[in-house]
């Protein structure tokens, strides 16, 4: 075990910052992140106070570079995938995760499945992201789809799963990954799943519901405090007239022959759009955002588009789930100026995120947590066994993540959310589920690589405490380590 | 064992302390400091049976979507509400089950009904904060850290939990059933709390070997998360064998049903999560606040049904609840308090449901209440100008009588302020 490196602090004896003072300080200081980040960020700002108890960062070497990049561009790396990228190095990994097209999933239905179109299970659906999360040539992408879809997110349970709208909205998110936010906010306002999870489909012009114009705002850009109630309404009203898009045509399904129970599913030959009804739509002036007149929907994006709020919510956003919860505002604001001078380009955000000094600081090491998807895919592509992909469908929501049924509009919490009694120990029981299922142990010595051999001191003394390799795995698996990125 | 004579009075912060000064590993291992976990597990874990004052124990349901009031404390002769919501008005005010002449409670809410009758049912209408926020997750905030000025970062039962019970560190003196995540209400570092999500997966499936195993993985770990993850594997392993103890003890005395056919189902189950709540509160675990949710309240669209149902499901939820405590002789210690983070828009919206809205009604339920209609029902002509109900009853008036007559806690310190009386605790357990 002599090549473990335990962190060790440079002065223990430096005076402990008073938690209570800093918090009233951050809130002084105006912290004004989103509610659950600020509180979080701000609590653990208090409660560690220094710097020196900190993990010892690795990333002055290029491999732990690499592998630091991977563990947040992709879930995490197989012994394969690692090789690979430390041969290219850090730069050209950055390069090749951006620049290649995301890899499509295969097909969710055989070209002559009855089914084809329609009448999904939640299981097959979580099944075949999990399968493709674990084989992709290209994981950048799938995390951003995971991104996506925690952001401009819709639900299994509102939107239902006898069309196929929620599978659509997958595949839409991982194909515009990397696009640009105005193509993005397009279709996000006309993406079926969408269009019923936040009730656009059924609003009006004489009636409107503000679900989704103010979920627009709130949720997707400009983050509250940036918009009127007033502005809510006009929103609200300038984008009434969308309904779901039809099917081609239907198909008959006998549910249960015994009791006779039929039940009329719609087919669809390829994913649609909803449709635009102008009899729905608001026909006198609005004022939104500054702006009067008649507006349409693309008048409305447009005018998001222009506020400044936007950039920055989306990089805060992206700093907080790619570089760390507490980042400089300074930080923030570089980012969303690149975001919004390059015409809201994802790459270009994505790559000043990927090269800034901030992503491979040693604040940085360390200073996010997996969400249970990456945590699972990462347990699983380690010990290179994506057969056991059915228990990570299995053991997410003991975690707290259900794919394609998040809490609810916010998405998915991240970072410190993910800590609680419950979880820490659902996490140790899926590791050990794959530990019991594994034929043979791979060796620790490539696993240590994994968390580029820096140890604290439990893991590292628990790890040299026991001999046996199934149990040494199953240790650094359930670690603390293990669980940050 | 002598040991633990002199650790069962280690406190919580002084543990916390030990973690922030010697968190970090080589230096801490040194002085002798990694031997703090396992003293602390083994403390918290002797106050549960040295018997935590546990005399009045409460459980908030939040309604988490914002419950439309209006179709839950129903105003029966006002002609207003059939001009704002002709749809909804029509099927809901026929079919309430009138409380006096003014009001009636949706017609699902049976069992509840049946305790109102009892004189176990206190309703404050009218409830809200000044200048709403119709954002959830701003509006959730305030009502989980008590604070419309957005100032305060801890949950206020969380600052209650840190400040009033948490001096041995007691693992389930705060806890919230049937989730993954800790609710705001009950966040505060300072605070021990267990989070169950669901009894079944609740334990280490590896047993008691891997659940030692890896309780000395988490030991002074260093990093921003360190403290959290520390905790909560502590947390965590005291909290299975206080609840494996429990379960062997429990005899539920009412039958808890999941099984409800909801139109617009919730995510959470919270007959399963009361059923916990039972078991925890019944078996004397210790356990003083707990937390439990039923979501699916966000009704912008067919709300008849939808609303209709998760009352339905809350009714048979809490009946149940009460039918268990009833029968082990706790329902008088037990306070059941109902929140959500606003009420719903008068006028109803093109979709057959309402948009976010402001004031609306809470529920009290339980032996310590006095039954009865506490504050005034907003009127339905006098919208402010969102069109939405102006509240008549500051949100942390309902707080401060929580606190201060149910707890016993000083609700002035967790508060930051005093606010106006309620009344709705029978014998309140202090003066405040």
């Amino acid at each position: 075990m002599g090549a473990t490196d335990a962190a060790a602090p440079s002065s223990p004896s430096r005076p402990r910052i008073d938690r209570r003072r800093v918090l009233a300080g951050a809130v002084l200081g105006g912290a004004g992140l989103a509610a659950l980040h600020g509180v979080l960020a701000a609590g653990l700002r208090g409660r560690t106070g220094r710097t020196g108890d900190g993990w010892a960062s690795p990333l002055g070497s290029e491999a732990a570079r690499v592998m630091h990049l991977l563990r947040r561009a992709t879930f995490g790396a197989s012994p394969e995938e690692f090789e690979r990228a430390a041969s290219d190095g850090f730069q050209r990994t950055v390069d090749r995760l951006l620049e290649e097209p995301p890899a499509p999933p295969p097909d969710l239905w055989s070209a002559d499945d009855p089914d084809r179109g329609s009448r999904l299970r939640l299981g097959q659906l979580q099944l075949w992201w999990v399968r493709h999360l674990l084989d992709t040539p290209t994981p950048f992408a799938e995390r951003m789809t995971l991104f996506w879809h925690g952001h401009f997110t819709s639900d299994a349970q509102k939107v239902g799963l006898a069309t196929p709208f929620l599978y659509w909205q997958n595949l839409t998110w991982r194909r515009m990954a990397l696009t640009d936010l105005r193509s993005m906010l397009w279709q996000v306002t006309v993406d079926p799943a969408m269009l019923r999870y936040l009730d656009l489909a059924t609003s009006s012009g004489s009636a409107p519901n503000e679900n989704y114009a103010r979920e627009l705002m709130e949720r997707f850009t400009m983050g509250v405090g940036n918009y009127t109630e007033e502005d809510v309404r006009a929103a609200a009203r300038a984008l009434a007239g969308w309904v779901e898009p039809r099917p081609d045509r239907y198909r008959q399904v006998v549910l249960d022959a015994g009791k006779g129970v039929r039940r009329r599913y719609g087919v669809w030959d390829r994913p649609r759009t909803g449709t635009f009804v102008p009899r729905r739509a608001y026909r006198g002036t609005v004022t939104y955002l500054g702006r009067t007149g008649h507006l349409d929907t693309q008048a409305v994006l447009d005018a998001i588009l222009a506020h400044p709020a936007t950039a920055v919510y989306l990089a805060g956003k992206v700093a907080a789930e790619f570089v760390s919860p507490q980042v400089e505002a300074s930080y923030v604001r570089r980012l969303a100026d690149t975001f919004r001078s390059s015409g809201y380009d994802v790459k270009s955000l994505m790559r000043a995120v990927f090269t800034s000094p901030e992503f491979v600081s040693d604040a940085a090491y360390r200073a996010l947590v997996k969400s249970p998807t990456e945590f699972m895919v990462h347990v699983l592509k380690a010990v290179q066994a994506p057969h056991l992909a059915p228990l990570v469908v299995a053991a997410g929501p003991q975690m707290g993540q259900i794919l394609f049924a998040p809490p609810d509009v916010g998405g998915w919490p991240s970072n410190a959310a993910w800590i609680s009694s419950n979880n820490v120990l659902a996490r140790v029981n899926f590791a050990t589920a794959v530990v019991e299922r594994l034929g043979s142990a791979p060796p620790l010595d490539g696993l240590l690589e994994q968390v580029d051999r820096v140890l604290g001191p439990g893991t590292a003394s628990a790890l040299q405490r026991t001999a046996d390799e199934r149990r040494r795995l199953l240790l650094l698996l359930a670690s603390p380590e293990f669980q940050l990125k | 064992m002598v040991d633990e004579i002199g650790i069962n009075r280690i406190r919580r912060r002084d543990f916390l302390k030990a973690g922030l000064v010697f968190g970090a590993g080589a230096a801490g291992l040194a002085a002798g400091y990694a031997a703090v976990p396992d003293a602390f597990a083994r403390a918290v874990y002797a106050a549960t049976t040295n018997g935590v004052t546990n005399d009045r124990i409460l459980v908030m349901i939040q309604l988490a979507g914002g419950n439309d009031g209006l179709r839950t404390v129903i105003p029966l002769q006002d002609p207003a509400l059939h001009d704002l919501r002709p749809r909804l008005a029509a099927m809901s005010v026929g079919s309430a089950l009138p409380l006096d002449g003014e009001v009636g409670l949706n017609q699902n809410l049976k069992g509840i009904k049946r305790l109102w009758d009892q004189g176990r049912v206190a309703i404050v209408q009218g409830v809200g904060y000044p200048n709403p926020s119709f954002s959830h997750f701003e509006s959730i905030r305030i009502w989980e850290t008590g604070d419309p000025s957005r100032r305060q970062l801890d949950g206020w039962l969380g600052r209650t939990l840190a400040r009033n019970y948490d001096a041995d560190g007691h693992p389930l003196a705060g806890c919230a059933c049937g989730t993954a995540e800790v609710p705001g209400a009950l966040r505060d570092l300072q605070a021990t709390l267990t989070v169950i999500e669901s009894q079944r997966s609740f334990g280490f499936s590896g047993g008691s070997e891997v659940e030692a195993a890896v309780g000395a993985l988490y030991r002074n770990t260093p990093g921003i998360y360190g403290a959290l993850f520390d905790t909560a594997m502590a947390t965590a392993r005291d909290a299975v064998a206080a609840l494996q103890a429990a379960q062997a003890k429990y005899r539920p005395a009412a039958t808890y049903s999941d099984q409800q056919q909801l139109v617009y189902a919730s995510k959470n189950q919270l007959a399963a999560a009361l059923q916990l709540a039972a078991e925890l509160i019944v078996t004397g675990t210790g356990v003083k606040l707990l937390h439990v949710t039923l979501g699916g309240f966000d009704t912008h669209y067919t709300e008849l049904a939808r609303q209709d149902d998760l009352m339905a499901y809350l009714d048979s939820a809490v009946s149940a609840f009460f039918q268990d405590l009833d029968a082990h002789g706790m329902a008088d210690r037990v306070l059941v308090a109902t929140w959500s983070e606003f009420g719903r828009r008068p006028r109803e919206n093109a979709s057959g449901g309402t948009d976010h809205g402001a004031a609306a009604p809470l529920l009290l339920i339980g032996g310590p209440v006095k039954g009865g209609l506490y504050g005034e029902a907003p009127s339905l002509t006098d919208l402010d100008a969102t069109d939405n109900l102006k509240y008549t009853v500051d949100f942390r008036s309902v707080y401060q009588e929580i606190l201060g007559a149910h707890l016993g806690a000083d609700p002035k310190e967790i508060l930051g302020g005093s606010f106006e009386r309620l009344g709705f605790i029978r014998d309140p357990v202090a003066t405040f």
